[in-house]
């Protein structure tokens, strides 16, 4: 039997009130921008470099709930969850300051990949939910007779995923087995065969196909978008460190600790 | 130990989702979250229907396991019992897993953001407890234990396994396979759930008001330290059932598993009822119009104040035409309140106008059980040596699945078990045809054309039993020479009915044939204006074949109400001045508008007629006109909003009660064992309060509140129930027993009229019937006399309703409900309407209203097994599981209209018109539309005005007064 466990849920009036109170801090924030200092009118002044500086790791905090779920560290995932979009949302009021609305330039690709992270994490928690507790007894293809063509060729990715397995967790049985961290940090292309192989099971079984695509792909997108956001933070930090005159573009290197 | 699983008989199930009402219940889920579902697939291209019930697998290789992304995981698998489990204090809500199982098992709480499954209710089985589903399941469809152990049993009974692992899953749920399905069906997998059945759209109804306590509240929260028992009272299945209370409070209603003949078994509408006792919308306090009639705007008011105000209001008519109130009460009063407290007070008081909802349901079955065979019913069983031997089991307007699920699960067990044959006689396929091996659409209305054929082919071919006709029946032959006179040959029935002439001589060959045949009968044939004489058509078919007063052969109309009655002693008895008006409440409505053939100026109503009474608009009209209307109900509705005063009730174990009339004579005792919430107050104490007031305290003794103490000293003095004391209705666990029992210690009899017995309240020692002669009566001067009083003639000749598609021969009221009438014989001082019957031209309704476009059949019925009336739709649950309104409608007939399945619909008859969801279906009659009763525009979730807008109070049977409710001609357009 297993413990009954306390849920630390942001349940959807929480999530709504923060979701909400992070859109009005920054449409507060650009209506006084007008009469505000210099300072903060300048991505580079020291308070808005500060500003994305925190941003920036409170956005990697909370996409490291991504890591921690999957590490075996984290007591508690729910935890984490919440710690997650509590972090998102004040991490994206840093950066939409930060920004001082530049928005056609390339750095506002991540304000883009921001605001879809945060409306595909809105829809899953508020909508996709309805949905997925929808699902339940939708399903008929399992309850079908089964093709024999198409059990053959499930059998045959069973047996290229177990013969795969014994090459990096000898002690894992396939029945039960998905990669975690540990997988990915110590056998990397082996972890990513596998989720290849697993990938090529699902297909067959038809996952992905059996809900609806937002239901389907949601998450992936979130993830893919969440990548993209970490990669283009990087992107941005080097390129306004490294190729600071590239950055300007012949105008004014303003940043302050470069000018320094 | 082994690997542990559940088995599911799709031959077995009903549909009913008992188990899903137990599952929500043991595990505190709320309105969208599921660990089971019970999905519906009819066969989209012809008549059939499976029920599939979808829980975890508990696979080998679980799929939700391995796509759940967390570690240390959120599902695991227990290595030696295989039980799939999920830790929902690790779950982050990401929804792989329910992408991942390709079989829909995975449950999600869309409020709590986690996924939920079926663990085989691992705290019931660590308390030694089968899981909740299994324990319930009225069909004992749902069977728990080891892997192996199932496979062996089936292997054994010669059921086959159905292979659902498509995608080597290993699945350890097993599925028994249907004994029989139709060559050319779809398969299962390929079929659709109608739109109208649980649709994730009608969640939204429940976003603002949750669920009620004490589902979604933490399991230690909800734990029970205290158990008792008593009985469901909603329906005529009329279940024992156990309370489990946390303190004070209730926190959950499981079946009795203590109870000899139900063994726990119980329907999801009384696990609903638990959203009864806990529900923000029962009424709490009196209240008092301050509105316009209909507007529902009322003012609180204390007891004193209404009840005083009542009284006040009452007295002048008490003083100059006590017959001018009346008292109508039913399904939500209970049995005590109508036959004990409502009854002396009706005495005392002096009218004759107390009534309930028998003439829109069973007065034609009462009174010809009565003029029949002396008894107010059927004396069988639902035991395995009565009922369940039987060797054919034969429904005819009886859909039994889902009217008593219980019931009709143990017959349908004894089916599969026996290999006992079932045949269905219905317009529709429904859940009771599903199970059958033959169904027949019968055109509605026809039945006793099908009864009169199938009798006449049995004499013709000397299959009666011969015996027992001369021995047992009076007026036998005057039958069988009559049929053959008439001409009533399977051939002259075979173009009324829609059934070929060599079925219906088959299915008479099979009932005469069959070593016992239970012909299940209900309102089906009851709600028609030949409901009498078609009764007692089939009650004749029973005798001719010797099915009547033996072991696994009966006719069965539900139920067999006991003779309880309270008596105030004679001098305080105010004989009524005028007769009853009429036996049915619909016929008080001209009383009302009109005060012919007198006035009717005040109404007690204890449930709610403006959603049962037929011709809706009529009959708001005629409560317009009411000086007094005062309702007594659980919670506001349609009549509410009519009411002058609003008086807030309390039932069952709120009060003390005995649970509903039912199928096998069994009494269920129910305790008072909580508070009523707010201020309000069982039946008991508001009449006897009442009653008070009016100076009846001498006999509705203050005591009496008490129903336990009224039971014994007043309810109970019939010789047939005289041994029905409190002390023997505690006597065992599950608190019923069975009647008659003339005392306390006297024997309950399992068959009642079995040969050589004499039958309880019988003229003399040895009559086996309690009739003037010991026989069943079939013909007799006395009764031809009275029938022709009614317009009628003793042996039944064939009329069927005034709207058919087809010329038939109908029955004319000679007179309206504005008339004086007569005397009927078959009540005591009351008024009747006599018919006669007519031959159908172009000049009478039928006609006319085919000219105008009126080119379907009608026909309105009791809606899936989690409803019940009215009650049901304030109970979150029963409208989750079946939310709107429907009316099932044929494919063909649907495409010719364009009309999508789900697509919002209306239906107009000549009396009136409602929208409804459409069901597309193969199984009903292509001519016909079903559409179900109790909704009501002022329920709570899914309002939607009430079928009887369509009815006609007009249409109705000369000798028991029930209202034609199931043959009306209709239009069908798209809303």
């Amino acid at each position: 039997m297993l413990p009954v466990m306390h849920r630390p849920d942001l349940n959807n009036r929480r999530l709504t009130w923060l979701v909400c109170g992070t859109v009005l801090a920054i449409a507060l924030y650009f209506l006084l921008l007008p009469g505000m200092s210099e300072a903060w009118r300048t991505p580079g002044s020291p308070e808005l470099y500060l500003m994305g500086v925190s941003g920036a790791v409170l956005l990697l905090t909370a996409a490291s709930f991504s890591i921690a779920k999957r590490g075996k560290s984290a007591s508690s995932p729910v935890a984490w969850f919440a710690a997650h979009v509590n972090l998102a949302c004040l991490g994206s009021l840093c950066i939409a300051i930060h920004s001082v609305g530049y928005m056609r330039r390339p750095p506002a690709l991540l304000i883009l990949a921001l605001i879809g992270l945060a409306a595909l994490g809105v829809w899953a928690r508020i909508y996709g939910a309805k949905r997925m507790a929808a699902t339940m007894g939708t399903k008929r293809p399992g309850f079908a007779s089964p093709d024999t063509d198409l059990q053959a060729r499930i059998r045959n990715v069973i047996d290229r995923k177990t013969t795969l397995l014994s090459e990096f967790d000898a002690d894992a049985a396939e029945a039960l087995f998905s990669p975690n961290l540990s997988h990915w940090l110590w056998h990397p292309f082996k972890t990513f065969s596998y989720i290849r192989l697993a990938r090529e099971e699902e297909t067959l079984i038809g996952t992905r196909r059996s809900v609806s695509r937002v239901q389907a792909y949601w998450r992936g997108l979130h993830l893919f978008l969440a990548g993209l956001f970490v990669i283009g933070l990087f992107i941005h930090v080097i390129t306004v460190t490294f190729f600071a005159g590239y950055v300007a573009d012949g105008g004014e290197i303003y940043w302050w600790h470069l000018m320094k | 130990m082994g690997r542990l699983s559940l088995m599911f008989d799709l031959e077995r199930c009903i549909g009913c989702k008992s188990c899903e009402a137990a599952c929500k219940q043991e595990h505190g889920l709320g309105p969208g979250e599921y660990r089971n579902r019970v999905v519906w697939l009819p066969d989209g291209e012809a008549p059939g229907l499976d029920f599939l019930t979808v829980a975890c697998q508990h696979c080998e290789r679980p799929a939700c396991l391995r796509a759940c992304p967390v570690n240390p995981k959120a599902i695991s698998k227990d290595p030696e019992n295989g039980v799939v489990a999920i830790n929902e204090g690790q779950c982050t809500g990401c929804g792989e897993c329910v992408t991942a199982c390709p079989y829909g098992a995975m449950g999600y709480d869309p409020r709590g953001h986690h996924a939920v499954k079926c663990d085989l209710c691992s705290d019931r089985r660590s308390e030694g407890l089968s899981p909740a589903c299994a324990s319930v399941c009225p069909g004992s469809a749902i069977t728990f234990g080891e892997r192996v152990d199932h496979i062996e049993r089936a292997e054994s009974e010669g059921r086959m396994i159905r292979d659902h692992d498509s995608f080597l899953l290993g699945p350890a749920t097993i599925y028994l396979d249907r004994m029989y399905r139709r060559e050319g069906a779809v398969p299962l997998p390929e079929r659709k759930q109608p739109a109208v059945v649980d649709p994730p759209e009608a969640q939204l109804a429940f976003e603002q008001s949750g669920a009620a306590f004490p589902y979604g509240l933490p399991r230690p929260e909800r734990k029970p330290d205290r158990v008792e028992p008593g009985s469901c009272t909603l329906c005529f299945n009329t279940c024992s059932v156990k309370f489990h209370f946390s303190g004070d409070k209730l926190v959950k209603i499981t079946g009795n598993e203590e109870d000899p003949i139900l063994q726990g078994r119980v329907c999801p509408k009384s696990q609903h009822t638990l959203q009864m006792y806990h529900n923000d919308r029962r009424l709490t306090q009196p209240l008092k119009r301050v509105g316009a009639r209909g507007e529902g705007k009322f003012e609180p008011i204390g007891w004193e104040q209404a009840l005083d105000e009542i009284a006040a209001k009452l007295e002048p008519l008490r003083q100059n035409e006590p017959e001018a109130l009346g008292i109508f009460a039913g399904t939500r009063t209970g049995m005590i309140t109508i036959r004990g407290y409502i009854r002396l007070f009706g005495q005392m008081w002096g009218t004759p106008n107390l009534e309930t909802t028998d003439p829109f349901c069973a007065a034609g079955k009462n009174i010809t059980y009565q003029m029949t065979q002396g008894a107010n019913g059927c004396g069988n069983s639902y035991t395995e040596e009565d009922i369940g031997s039987a060797g054919m089991y034969l429904y005819i307007g009886d859909n039994q699945a889902e009217t008593r699920p219980v019931y009709f699960g143990m017959v349908n067990n004894w089916r599969v078990k026996n290999g006992t044959k079932m045949v269905v006689v219905d317009p529709r396929y429904s859940a009771t045809a599903s199970k059958a091996d033959r169904w027949h659409g019968i055109r509605p209305g026809t039945d006793m054309a099908l009864g009169l054929a199938m009798s006449q082919h049995i004499f013709a071919q000397q299959l009666h039993d011969q015996r027992y006709c001369e021995n047992w029946v009076e007026g036998w032959e005057k039958w069988r020479d009559f049929l053959d006179n008439q001409g009533y040959t399977p051939d002259w029935a075979a173009g009324i009915t829609d059934i070929a002439a060599g079925d219906i001589k088959r299915l008479a060959e099979e009932v005469a044939e069959a070593d016992g045949c239970v012909i299940f009968c209900s309102r089906g044939i009851n709600q028609h204006t030949n409901s009498a004489q078609t009764n007692r058509v089939f009650m004749f078919l029973a005798a001719i074949t010797g099915n009547w007063g033996r072991r696994g052969g009966a006719y069965m109309n539900m139920s067999f109400a006991p003779t309880l009655f309270a008596n105030a002693p004679e001098h305080r008895q105010v004989k009524p001045r005028k007769s009853k008006i009429r036996k049915s409440p619909a016929g008080w409505t001209e009383a009302m508008r009109k005060a012919k053939p007198y006035g009717l100026k005040a109404l007690i109503a204890g449930n709610n007629p403006m959603a049962q009474w037929p011709n809706q608009d009529v009959t708001r009209e005629a409560f317009k006109k009411l000086e007094l209307l005062v309702h007594i109900d659980l919670f506001q509705n349609e009549t509410s909003a009519y009411a002058d005063y609003v008086l807030p009730a309390a039932p069952a174990i709120e009060a003390g009660d005995i649970g509903r009339a039912n199928d096998d004579r069994r009494i269920v005792w129910v305790d008072r064992l909580i508070d009523p919430p707010g201020d309000a107050k069982p039946d008991a104490w508001i009449w006897t309060e009442l009653g008070k007031r009016f100076g009846f305290d001498d006999v509705m003794k203050d005591e009496y509140k008490d129903t336990a103490k009224f039971w014994d000293a007043e309810m109970i003095k019939h010789e047939t129930l005289r041994g029905m004391t409190q002390r023997r209705l505690h006597a065992n666990p599950w608190r019923w027993v069975r009647f008659p029992v003339a005392s306390e210690d006297a024997e309950e009899q399992e068959t009642l009229f079995l040969e050589g017995t004499t039958a309880d309240g019988a003229a003399q020692e040895g009559f086996r019937f309690a009739t003037s002669n010991g026989k069943l009566q079939f013909w007799s001067e006395k009764l031809e006399q009275n029938f022709q009083t009614m317009g009628l003639s003793a042996l039944p000749i064939f009329y069927s309703e005034r709207e058919q598609l087809i010329d038939l021969p109908y029955v004319q009221s000679i007179a309206g409900d504005d008339d004086e009438g007569v005397l009927t014989p078959f009540y005591p001082n009351t008024l009747g309407v006599p018919g006669r019957i007519v031959m159908p031209n172009d000049e009478t309704p039928g006609s006319r209203l085919r000219a105008e476009g009126y080119d379907m059949e009608l026909v309105t019925g009791r809606p899936p097994a989690p409803h019940f009336h009215s009650w049901t739709h304030y109970f979150w649950q029963s409208q989750e599981m079946w939310p709107d309104l429907y009316a099932q409608i044929h494919p063909e007939r649907a495409n010719a209209l364009s009309l999508e399945d789900g697509e919002r619909i209306q239906i107009e008859t000549a009396h009136g018109s409602i929208e409804a969801r459409a069901w597309i279906t193969p199984g009903i009659r292509k001519s016909a539309v079903f559409v179900p009763i109790g909704w009501g525009e002022k329920q709570p979730y899914h309002p939607w005005r009430s079928v009887n807008f369509m009815t006609d109070k007009n249409q109705r049977d000369p000798i028991s007064e029930q209202t034609n409710l199931k043959t009306l001609l209709c239009r069908v357009a798209k809303a």
